[in-house]
């Protein structure tokens, strides 16, 4: 007997239809994917995030050039068959440099943007479990932190520290957990009031475990929300110091990194700025299109949350 | 009118605490400076009697606490420290920054205004057109345009005016007021986004009110419904966050006027970066923290003016 291909939208209600049936944590993320299907701005920002992943990931055996390679000969060259994105100043082809800056630049922002998730969490839980001294010093560094923009934070903590790869991650973690604590620090405080937690209380839970199986998976869809916004944010932030010359340095060539070194020779070369700008411009729009997206399939009231 | 003066001054003295801790975190970042922090303040190849000096200027050899004290004593008096770097070695950082906030100032603001007259007119025709092609194209182009990181349109923009059609000079103050075009446009446009998505959200929730349903069935014309009562309950919580964009456009500025070349602040910056010139650094980042205190003042002394439960409350 012949058996049948499973599609892949066949494999993936399979999948939901048992992550749901063992339920708590795996059930919220299998609602999320769920209710994420049937709007367009998720299928197209997950799309876009997949295929830069993909092509992240596979630099290394895709049929192109090496980014490092220097040419004497191709130098500036502009877009042909042999150079899509033409060749910059030193010869290295600008197309596989770009295919291998989405290695650093996705690399870059969401690390970033999980260390700024696990400072935001356990100060944020702190904060709005324990309540009292502990959270009006807390609130008090979220509010400071929340008052000033990011990439000022960022470029701040960055012109100090120097420039480097994990410099550049530091300064963007320190600057953009207040979003992810004031998220955070809100649920914990509606969650610990509610019956729920005063029966699992009486039944002898102690606070960890109190935060772990109550307080956080409330703020799942707030924070996936966030973080996919806070990706984008934070490859924003990243382009800008490198383009600054406080961010990646080479090798670790990021998009911004390239527009820096490129933005000399934009009058005769611009093809060597124009295609990293490109590419920033697809992984921006397509974290944010998630974001976006997520935000109006999960939860409606937090339009605005941004600004 | 007492409500609003008491919020504005219980406001103030909120704001102090927030100016000690953004000094603090400005005066420790000197600390972050990798090696010894004299090597930070002191030019290259600075002698061992200059380093002396400079510890005993800067305080270095004090407990942290006095040092710190010294610092807020420095820049409450405006000692901003002196510039190390190659070609304003030796000038007050004061006098470098006062040079050239005014066109920081006439950048954020031409800026601002750009983005303001975009996008709240096509905020209310997004609102008006709701679901239809208008409204589309114009939350298409607010996405594109958010994603756009503000130094990559400016080249663009560099690129398309400047060196194609010849239009605009690309760089410096030279060309007079055509100089300060591409800056501005390329820092208002980034910013529109925002505002048009703010303006077309509140737009929606005013017209879905009971008071405008009610003007609308005792048959006034659908225009002056609109503009003579919507928009002015609209508009206002997009105006009242002028203050907190300042945050975002001293932001922007840095990136943009190094794009340029546009000597203001921002290019002062990132050029003290370049030139490991610490002073100048620590000087601009904490005129700019000083100017996003001041913008998120603005915006809630203003809320609380338009809005009198937020002053009661």
């Amino acid at each position: 007997m012949k058996r049948m291909r499973m599609s892949p939208r066949r494999m993936l209600n399979d999948t939901l239809l048992s992550w749901k049936a063992r339920g708590g944590f795996r059930q919220t993320v299998a609602e999320i994917i769920e209710r994420g299907k049937r709007n367009a701005m998720v299928v197209i920002g997950t799309t876009i995030i997949v295929i830069l992943i993909s092509l992240a990931i596979l630099a290394p055996v895709l049929p192109i050039s090496d980014p490092a390679m220097q040419n004497p000969n191709a130098e500036e060259l502009s877009p042909t068959w042999n150079h899509w994105f033409g060749t910059d100043n030193l010869g290295h082809d600008v197309f596989s440099r770009v295919i291998w800056g989405a290695r650093i630049s996705l690399f870059v922002g969401t690390v970033a943007v999980l260390f700024s998730l696990l400072i935001g969490m356990t100060l944020g839980l702190t904060a709005g479990y324990f309540g009292g001294k502990i959270d009006y010093l807390i609130s008090g560094a979220i509010d400071l932190f929340w008052t000033f923009p990011a990439f000022l934070l960022a470029l701040a903590f960055a012109s100090a520290l120097g420039p480097s790869l994990s410099n550049v991650m530091l300064a963007i973690a320190v600057s953009y957990w207040a979003g992810f604590a004031r998220l955070v620090r809100g649920q914990a405080l509606t969650v610990r009031e509610r019956q729920f937690v005063e029966a699992s209380r009486a039944l002898g839970a102690n606070n960890r475990r109190i935060m772990f199986t109550h307080v956080l998976p409330n703020c799942l869809a707030p924070l996936i929300v966030w973080a996919s916004i806070g990706v984008a944010d934070a490859i924003t932030i990243e382009s800008s110091l490198s383009f600054l010359g406080v961010g990646t340095q080479p090798p670790a060539a990021s998009w911004g990194y390239m527009l820096y070194r490129g933005k000399t020779f934009i009058e005769e070369a611009p093809w060597i700025s124009v295609f990293p700008g490109i590419a920033i411009l697809i992984a921006i729009l397509g974290f944010n299109l998630l974001g976006d997206g997520l935000r109006d399939v999960l939860d409606p009231r937090l339009k605005g949350l941004r600004r | 009118m007492a409500d609003l003066i008491s919020y504005v001054i219980r406001k103030l003295l909120l704001a102090i605490p927030v100016v000690i801790l953004a000094t603090l975190i400005v005066f420790l970042l000197l600390y972050l400076t990798p090696g010894d922090p004299v090597s930070a303040l002191s030019p290259p190849h600075a002698t061992a009697a200059q380093l002396d000096a400079i510890r005993e200027k800067w305080g270095l050899l004090d407990p942290p606490y006095v040092q710190y004290g010294k610092f807020l004593w420095r820049i409450s008096h405006g000692d901003l420290g002196t510039s190390i770097g190659f070609g304003t070695r030796d000038i007050a950082v004061s006098s470098l920054i006062t040079e050239r906030l005014s066109n920081t100032l006439m950048l954020m603001g031409i800026g601002l205004a750009i983005s303001y007259s975009m996008g709240i007119p096509l905020g209310i025709l997004a609102a008006l057109r709701q679901n239809k092609a208008a409204d589309r194209v114009i939350m298409v182009f607010t996405l594109v345009t958010y994603a756009m990181p503000s130094f990559w349109l400016g080249l663009l923009f560099l690129l398309l005016f400047s060196v194609y059609l010849g239009w605009l000079p690309a760089e410096g103050t030279t060309g007079g007021f055509g100089s300060i075009i591409l800056p501005a446009m390329t820092l208002g446009i980034g910013n529109a986004a925002l505002t048009t998505r703010m303006m077309r959200s509140s737009m929606l929730e005013v017209i879905r009110m009971d008071h405008i349903t009610q003007l609308r069935s005792r048959g006034i014309p659908e225009r002056e419904v609109i503009f003579k009562h919507a928009l002015k309950n609209a508009i206002l919580p997009v105006i009242t966050v002028i203050g907190l964009d300042i945050g975002w456009f001293v932001g922007g500025a840095v990136v943009v006027e190094t794009v340029f070349s546009w000597p203001g602040i921002g290019l002062l910056m990132t050029r003290g970066i370049l030139n490991a010139d610490f002073p100048v650094v620590q000087g601009c980042i904490l005129v700019m923290a000083f100017f996003v205190i001041i913008g998120n003042l603005m915006a809630d002394v203003f809320y609380a003016y338009v809005d009198p439960r937020v002053r009661l409350g």
